[in-house]
């Protein structure tokens, strides 16, 4: 998470600009992730529809799909087990059929704490997928993320946490969780 | 000249707007809103936030066992004025025997934390003599504690309760069921192995004081080892016994809910292992809701009569489940929650027939603060309002009484909206840079007794409200004119 929370402070000061072309500072692998908006894939559900972006560079080819869901949390306990992250995260949107690799770890996206997961997607097409779970929660609101691809999970989830780390997508997140 | 007009339109526009905006604010001091309903007595309930009540006929007295919230970031544990004590919120304990001067016996305190995190939220109560193997000098209470077990406390004396027993061990509860005849109970738990919050742990609490477990049951998916998607959470079931041999199971509170519809008797007797298959065996079918739209309440009411298909050759009476949903989010930031009524006398096929809300513009109830939209409605299946009358908790809106004989045509007859007191809780929601908060009444629960009375409580700390109907109300369940 330290190394997480060091590459969003450089992607910050390389100066990271607009949601349609976030730049990711050189991973560990060397090279540069921009994640691209794209439409939000999924039917209507219960939930207002959140946003959508796809990988390029490090991390080609992975999606990410995040959203607010409000009063939906234990006020108290937050996110407290990997159950509800496979209960919360929308990686059920991407395939139905999913399972976990392996338990959960903590994560946190700015001041927000929770856990993340590793899974295994079996796709409609019988195409395999290795996706990732995130659930942080803000009191008693959640903030979701699921980010699905064929990279290296470590490194996508990398990625995608750096990211979400980025002064604007913490500026959407914190307006999305006030329901603005 | 034309910018003076213009000056004067403006002062005007903003001189209503002004007195709109002050119409929409509940103010302390204002009397009730009400129409065919009317106030026969109040208690404050020590200002601790309130779910569900239950009222119980002891003897020859009327007892309203009220299960509470966890207290508020500003009063984590509300001092109780009998014992001087700061107390975390659990149990009010209250004599209706007089619903004009309503007695408080009791607060028996639950589990420590916060909102939905502590209290006691649920209560259900049986007479023992009912039971199959009570004391018959007991009266007993099912009641949550918190979100860790369920407990039963003799209640005979009820200002003097007696643990019987607790099932313990939980992550979560919620809104169980208590067939008073049997024994047999539909407890909402959060078993720890199960992949959901909330899922039913049944039970012969046929003696109170030994509890026998008969079997986990929740949806295909939540049962432990399970993969892949989670289905939407149980929030509550109600049974209609061996006669009527069907279990009513609501899922989802404000979201992608589901009704089901079980056979009791294969619930209680087929195969227990939790696996995917001997979770289906019992249903008989299930009823998914709209994304928009939860379960919380599922209320059955068999054999209806409806006088609209009386001369048709078949399908006079129906079979009907009200279905309620819970608002969550203050002033609006969701979709509307609200009554729906299911045709399911076909009951592989069940089917939505019509519905029910507040019109939102009659109150402005959007601009109020707090919630707008229903909770849950009364229980109670006494013959005085059963098939007849329905009543339902909508948050800022006070309760609506319905007129339900036709439930192909729920028609609202009657409403009340209490009067805020200093101790009803601010309600706020989020804005740039902070949060707004207002003072509005919110209804949370109703409940009736076998006399007629409504009950109705507040979850921002208002206390009881007994009521009774007035005017054409009365004459929609029968009763005689007041």
């Amino acid at each position: 998470m330290r190394r997480g929370a060091t590459i969003a402070l450089a992607a910050i000061a390389l100066g990271a600009s607009g949601v349609g072309a976030y730049q990711l500072a050189p991973a560990p692998v060397e090279q540069t992730a921009h994640w691209r908006e794209i439409a939000w894939p999924f039917p209507r559900d219960g939930w207002p529809m959140g946003r959508a972006f796809r990988c390029d560079g490090a991390c080609t080819g992975a999606e990410l799909y995040v959203r607010a869901k409000r009063s939906f949390c234990n006020c108290d306990r937050g996110v407290a087990d990997d159950d509800e992250v496979d209960r919360v995260a929308d990686v059920d949107l991407i395939s139905p059929r999913f399972s976990a690799m392996a338990l959960g770890e903590e994560v946190s996206i700015g001041d927000m704490r929770g856990r993340a997961r590793r899974y295994d997607l079996d796709m409609p097409d019988g195409a395999r997928h290795a996706a990732i779970g995130v659930a942080v929660s803000r009191r008693c609101d959640l903030f979701v993320a699921a980010v699905r691809g064929r990279g290296d999970a470590s490194a996508v989830q990398r990625a995608a946490l750096a990211f979400l780390e980025t002064q604007e997508m913490k500026i959407w997140v914190t307006a999305a969780l006030d329901g603005r | 000249m034309i910018s003076r007009v213009h000056f004067a339109a403006c002062l005007v526009i903003f001189a209503c707007s002004t007195a709109a905006q002050a119409q929409k604010q509940q103010v302390i001091g204002a009397p009730p809103e009400a129409s065919n309903m009317k106030l026969v007595g109040t208690n404050d309930l020590q200002a601790r936030s309130a779910y569900q009540p239950t009222i119980q006929h002891q003897g020859d007295r009327w007892i309203a066992y009220i299960g509470h919230h966890g207290g508020t970031d500003d009063v984590p544990s509300p001092v109780n004025p009998m014992t001087g004590q700061a107390e975390p919120n659990g149990t009010s304990i209250v004599d209706v025997t007089d619903p004009s001067h309503p007695k408080y016996l009791r607060h028996l305190p639950g589990q420590e934390g916060k909102y939905e995190s502590g209290g006691a939220q649920m209560v259900r109560v049986c007479d023992g003599k009912s039971l199959p193997k009570g004391d018959p000098n007991a009266v007993y209470m099912l009641r949550t504690f918190g979100s860790e077990a369920h407990e039963i406390w003799n209640v005979a004396d009820p200002a003097s309760p007696v643990l019987v027993t607790r099932i313990g061990g939980l992550k979560d509860t919620h809104k169980s069921w208590w067939e008073c005849d049997t024994g047999i109970a539909y407890l909402v738990s959060g078993a720890p192995d199960w992949r959901t919050r909330r899922m039913t742990q049944v039970y012969d609490l046929g003696d109170p004081a030994h509890p026998q477990k008969i079997r986990d049951f929740g949806l295909p998916g939540q049962e432990p080892g399970s993969t892949g998607a989670v289905p939407t959470e149980l929030h509550g079931p109600i049974s209609t016994g061996p006669n009527g041999n069907r279990v009513y199971f609501g899922y989802g509170t404000n979201k992608g809910g589901i009704l089901q519809i079980v056979d009791r008797e294969k619930l209680l007797t087929g195969p227990k292992e939790p696996t995917p298959d001997n979770l289906r065996y019992p249903e008989i079918s299930r009823l998914p809701m709209s994304a928009f739209n939860g379960a919380h309440t599922t209320f059955p009411m068999l054999d209806m009569p409806v006088a609209e298909f009386a001369e048709d050759k078949d399908g006079k009476t129906r079979d009907i489940v009200m279905i309620v949903d819970e608002a969550i989010l203050n002033e609006c930031s969701e979709a509307r929650q609200m009554v729906w009524f299911a045709d399911v006398t076909t009951e592989t096929r069940p089917m939505m027939i019509s519905s029910y809300t507040v019109p939102e513009a009659s109150g402005q109830f959007c601009q109020r603060g707090g919630r707008f939209g229903s909770h849950s409605s009364n229980e109670s299946m006494a013959p005085v309002y059963y098939k007849k009358m329905a009543f339902i908790a909508f948050f800022n809106a006070g309760v609506r009484a319905l007129d339900i004989r036709d439930p192909y045509h729920p028609k609202e007859v009657g409403y009340f909206i209490p009067s805020i007191t200093s101790a009803t809780d601010k309600r706020c929601i989020p804005i740039e840079g902070g949060a707004r908060c207002k003072v509005a009444i919110q209804t949370n629960n109703v409940e009736t007794d076998d006399r007629g009375y409504i009950y109705i409580v507040d979850r921002a700390n208002t206390g009881l409200h007994i009521l009774e109907l007035t005017g054409p109300a009365r004459a929609v369940a029968g009763l005689p004119k007041n």
